[in-house]
């Protein structure tokens, strides 16, 4: 081939050239060494930049990196009644996490995991849209609480999604349904605020924390300490191993006072019948609370993982006002009950001795105007036991009209009514025990006399809470001796060792009230003892009881006045009081129910008081009893 | 024998570490194929193969052959531009059944074989004129243009960079220089304004900015980074690190294989790589130097500027100081394409150390 040729040709003829051709390119061979070995130089630079001085910060990135730090959460303490019996403890719970910053695909991640969870993807975005502001790397949690199945299939099927971790958490167990609520309490998401106002930084978004109830009070106690997990992880999210663990430290234990026998027949009694209304029981002789029932109760289980709007407003809309602890929140005219004080302050001023006798002819009249007796036929002359058996009105406006409103108050006070108990507990109310100095400065108005005749009753502005009621019955019961009412006994930490031990608290006593305050029992045990008592419906066989029943006006419309009581609205219907004490030779609880808009003391709130009372000398009653039998 | 035994020497620790590297860099292995360091392992077999091969002819023979070669390759292109593997948005494997290949890899040493060629076949001592680089500028822009049509923007650079390389290295006219500094200058505004993808400025602009997008490309750079920089003085230790194995590192067998041996050897043990690699590189240069004629020197100078800019912008890459691009550090990262390809020039720079004093064209028999 001729091109083949002349090819060769000319590479011969490059060949002649060679050498000085060469000789002026091997310099250029030198700026091409010096090019690699000015790079060089420069990979050298960058290599001390990046391994020598600046190794620290990108060590701590890849660290940062590689290690997932999560807290653990510490399983909340248990909270025991008095003998021990658990009321609230804790299961696991399994919740689904997202790490935003190890997920890949959102849209599509989201879209499954919504399948998988049965629920909408719209509320799956709405959880994150809530964390926009919180970094990246901070899990979310998109799902509380789901079930085995579920459970097992995204653990199996972890390589499909992509920054999403489960996570264990104790969860909440109420033993006893809804029992004792109020007191309790329930958890919730710890709020914005609540993490600001948090001094020491024990706390983080997302965390449970007690929103009402002991849960709010003693969350200190009860949350124990957070544990801490180091694990590697890669860059999908998954984790590699775990690297190192910090246990979480258990909350404390926090044993009541409570008796949940008692606590469950009190609201099994309540609720039963649907009545809305409280029952206190308190220990005469220490102020210990056996039993702190407020009903209609608020049911525990809607405000795990927060409750929705649709029950929230439920409850407000309630007429019977579940969300209320009324025990302590309630306010209400004491009605008879009040007229122990009455009988009291007549006593100790001597106005009255046991055998001083008024005559009741069912009404009393004041200036121009009557004052009816709940008897309207009269009870005749009655003198003070009588007066308090058959809860006569027209001797107590005589015994208050003579004492004085601002006597009448000082009793009142004396025996804890018109004022909080210091109990632990939140929202306590005051209640309003009247004085003409409170009249003048609330109203700016001049204490009519008729005014006290209502308050000798218990009528009028009286406001007291079930509580008081308690402590009032318990002082008259004691002897005079005020203790604080106390729910929480001791608290027992993790290791099994006392925390904290509660005792009984004696505020003050009252001297030189003996003799009155057992005319006033022997008074009270004819109310249930006696032929013409009002609540013998309250007697139980074999226990000797001590009472006061009472009926707390709610209106004093006249319409009403003679109409039958199942015609009244409810809201209008008087509330029904029953407090009292047992055993009466030797007083060892008091117990106090007011049931809202329950008509009468007798047949509203007896029965209730009287189950109560059964309970707790449920084994002395059947021992009793077998020797009878015997 | 002039075989060059200290070279070889020298070529056979790089690639032991670079072998052990990537065993560490593919550990553990995912999915049931043969893992990465075992199909390397033949590959380096059948490499060296190559290299004996290659070293059986005189380099001049290249003369001949090379025109068919570059057919072949640009048919090759040609072809995986139509029936090639796609991946990742790119077709640029051709499936052989036992071996995918990659043809722009070879592309790269065709065109410096070509370059190479040309310029020792037309020698012009008063320098080029802009005439005169017609026929390289043609030659290299048709494998230039279908390996940019993959698209592979990284490679097609790649070829780029050899052509400049090689015609800066040869005599130019003052003319000549301004006008292809001037045309370069307007095709890359060019490529900028009208032919790159938004994805490849993207690349360019996160490389400016990395923290802009963390989860993005701007992640590779920065896991790198941190690979690097957080392996220290003398590093992790060999399976140690962590930023690779658990997978914090994107494409640490291929592309970020290095960072793989920074994050585990450290500062010194870079540096111990690296200046085996530079020192090969220099070697390189040496043979060059005295190579006995125009195209030995041309061939040698082309194959150590083909590895070097590979090398350097993979480096770059690596260290933070460039964009991510799709170039991967010759001998050290997976890829049959790549490795094959590099020692195959390897081979020939050995050929032309081996005829250094061999006066004349090559002769057959000399070497049977």
């Amino acid at each position: 081939m001729k091109d083949k040729r002349s090819f060769f040709t000319e590479l011969e003829e490059i060949n002649e050239h060679d050498d000085s051709a060469l000789d002026m390119l091997r310099p250029r061979i030198i700026l091409a060494a010096a090019l690699i070995i000015g790079f060089a130089v420069l990979i050298f630079c960058r290599l001390w930049f990046l391994q020598i001085s600046n190794s620290d910060e990108y060590i701590n990135k890849a660290y940062n990196n590689r290690v997932r730090i999560s807290t653990l959460a510490a399983p909340r303490g248990h909270i025991l009644d008095r003998n021990g019996i658990p009321l609230v403890t804790n299961r696991p719970s399994f919740n689904v996490l997202l790490i935003r910053e190890d997920s890949k695909n959102d849209e599509h991640l989201l879209k499954k995991l919504a399948g998988v969870l049965d629920v909408d993807v719209s509320q799956l975005w709405e959880r994150i849209r809530e964390a926009s502001n919180i970094p990246l790397h901070i899990p979310i949690r998109l799902q509380e609480d789901i079930d085995w199945q579920t459970l097992a299939y995204l653990e199996n099927h972890n390589h499909e999604f992509s920054g999403i971790r489960i996570e264990v958490t104790p969860r909440r167990v109420y033993h006893f349904g809804d029992l004792a609520a109020h007191v309790i309490g329930y958890l919730g998401s710890i709020s914005k605020e609540e993490l600001k106002k948090q001094s020491g930084g024990e706390y983080d978004g997302g965390d449970q924390v007690g929103k009402m109830g002991l849960e709010k009070l003693r969350d200190e106690v009860l949350r124990g300490e957070k544990g801490m997990s180091y694990s590697e992880v890669n860059a999908r999210g998954f984790e590699q191993q775990l690297l190192k663990r910090e246990d979480p430290l258990p909350g404390s234990e926090i044993h009541l006072t409570i008796d949940a026998k008692m606590q469950q027949m009190a609201e099994e009694m309540m609720n039963g019948e649907e009545k809305s209304g409280a029952v206190v029981v308190l220990e005469v002789n220490s102020g210990r609370v056996l039993t702190f029932a407020s009903t209609p109760p608020v049911r525990l289980q809607e405000f795990i993982g927060g409750i929705s709007q649709q029950n929230w407003n439920a409850y407000l809309n309630n007429i019977k006002t579940p969300l209320l602890n009324k025990t302590v929140q309630g306010l209400y005219p004491p009605g008879s009950t009040y007229k122990m004080i009455t009988a009291l302050a007549g006593l100790d001023n001597g106005i009255i001795t046991p055998e001083t006798a008024f005559y009741c002819p069912g009404y009393y009249r004041l200036g121009r105007r009557i004052y009816r007796c709940w008897k309207h036929s009269g009870h005749g002359a009655v003198d003070l036991k009588r007066a308090i058996a058959e809860s006569c009105d027209v001797y107590f406006y005589q015994v208050g009209q003579q004492v004085g409103v601002d006597i009448l108050a000082e009793y009142a006070k004396k025996f804890g009514l018109g004022q909080k108990t210091g109990m632990e507990i939140e929202n306590e109310q005051d209640g309003l025990i009247p004085t003409r100095k409170w009249k003048r400065q609330r109203y700016n108005e001049k204490w009519h006399e008729g005014e006290t005749l209502s308050i000798a009753i218990g009528q009028g502005f009286n406001l007291v809470t079930p509580l008081q009621m308690a402590v009032m019955t318990s002082m008259i019961a004691n002897g005079g001796k005020n203790y604080r009412p106390q729910m929480v006994e001791k608290i027992i930490g993790p290791d099994g060792n006392i925390v904290e031990e509660i005792k009984p608290e004696l505020i003050y006593e009252l001297t030189g009230l003996e003799e009155s305050l057992a005319l006033i029992r022997e008074g009270m045990v004819e109310v249930v003892h006696g032929k013409r008592g009002t609540a013998r419906i309250a007697r139980v066989e074999g226990l000797t009881i001590g009472g006061k029943t009472g009926t707390a006006q709610v209106v004093k419309i006249a319409v009403y006045k003679n109409m039958k009581e199942e015609d009244i609205p409810y809201k209008f219907r008087d509330h029904a009081w029953f407090t009292c004490f047992a055993p009466a030779e030797n007083p060892e609880i008091a117990v106090t129910v007011l049931v809202e808009h329950g008509l009468h003391g007798s047949s509203g709130a007896a029965p209730i008081a009287r189950a109560v009372l059964k309970t707790y000398f449920e084994d002395r009653l059947t021992r009793e009893g077998q020797e009878k039998e015997k | 024998m002039h075989f060059d035994w200290a070279f070889f020497l020298f070529l056979m620790l790089l690639c032991g570490m670079a072998l052990f590297n990537l065993y560490s860099a593919s550990y553990p292995p995912k999915g049931w194929g043969s893992p990465p360091y075992l199909k390397q392992s033949y590959l380096f077999l059948m490499g060296f193969t190559a290299v004996l091969f290659i070293l059986s002819f005189d380099y001049n023979e290249l003369h001949i052959w090379n025109y068919p070669f570059y057919l072949f390759i640009i048919v090759l292109l040609v072809a995986a531009y139509f029936m090639g593997e796609s991946a990742g948005g790119a077709q640029r494997w051709i499936d052989l059944g036992f071996f995918r290949l990659q043809p722009s890899e070879p592309a790269k040493l065709m065109l410096v074989v070509t370059l190479a060629s040309y310029y020792s076949r037309k020698e012009v001592l008063d320098g080029y004129s802009i005439k005169q680089l017609i026929t390289p500028i043609v030659l290299t822009a048709i494998p230039f243009l279908l390996i940019l049509m993959q698209p592979d923007l990284g490679t097609a650079l790649m070829l780029g960079i050899i052509f400049v390389s090689m015609t800066v290295f040869v005599k130019l006219r003052r003319s000549t220089y301004l006008i292809l500094g001037g045309s370069g200058l307007f095709a890359v505004l060019f490529a900028w304004q009208k032919l790159l993808k938004p994805y490849q400025k993207q690349r360019v602009q996160t490389f400016l900015n990395p923290e802009n997008d963390p989860m993005g490309h701007g992640y590779q750079v920065m896991q790198s980074k941190i690979a690097v920089g957080s392996g220290g003085k003398f590093g992790k230790g060999y399976l140690e690190g962590t930023q690779g194995h658990l997978h914090f590192l994107p494409e640490r067998h291929t592309d970020f294989a290095f960072s793989v041996w920074c994050e585990e050897w450290g500062f010194f043990g870079s540096l111990f790589f690296l200046g085996v690699y530079f020192l090969l590189l220099l070697w390189g240069l040496r043979v060059a130097m005295y190579a006995k004629d125009r195209f030995g020197m041309l061939l040698a100078y082309g194959v150590v500027m083909l590895i070097f800019w590979q090398a350097l912008i993979n480096i770059l890459m690596i260290l933070g100081l460039l964009p991510v691009v799709g170039i991967p550090l010759p001998l050290v990262s997976y890829g049959g394409s790549s490795l094959l390809t590099t020692l195959m020039a390897l081979g020939i720079l050995m050929n032309v150390r081996m005829r250094r004093f061999q006066p004349g064209r090559g002769n057959h028999q000399e070497d049977a």
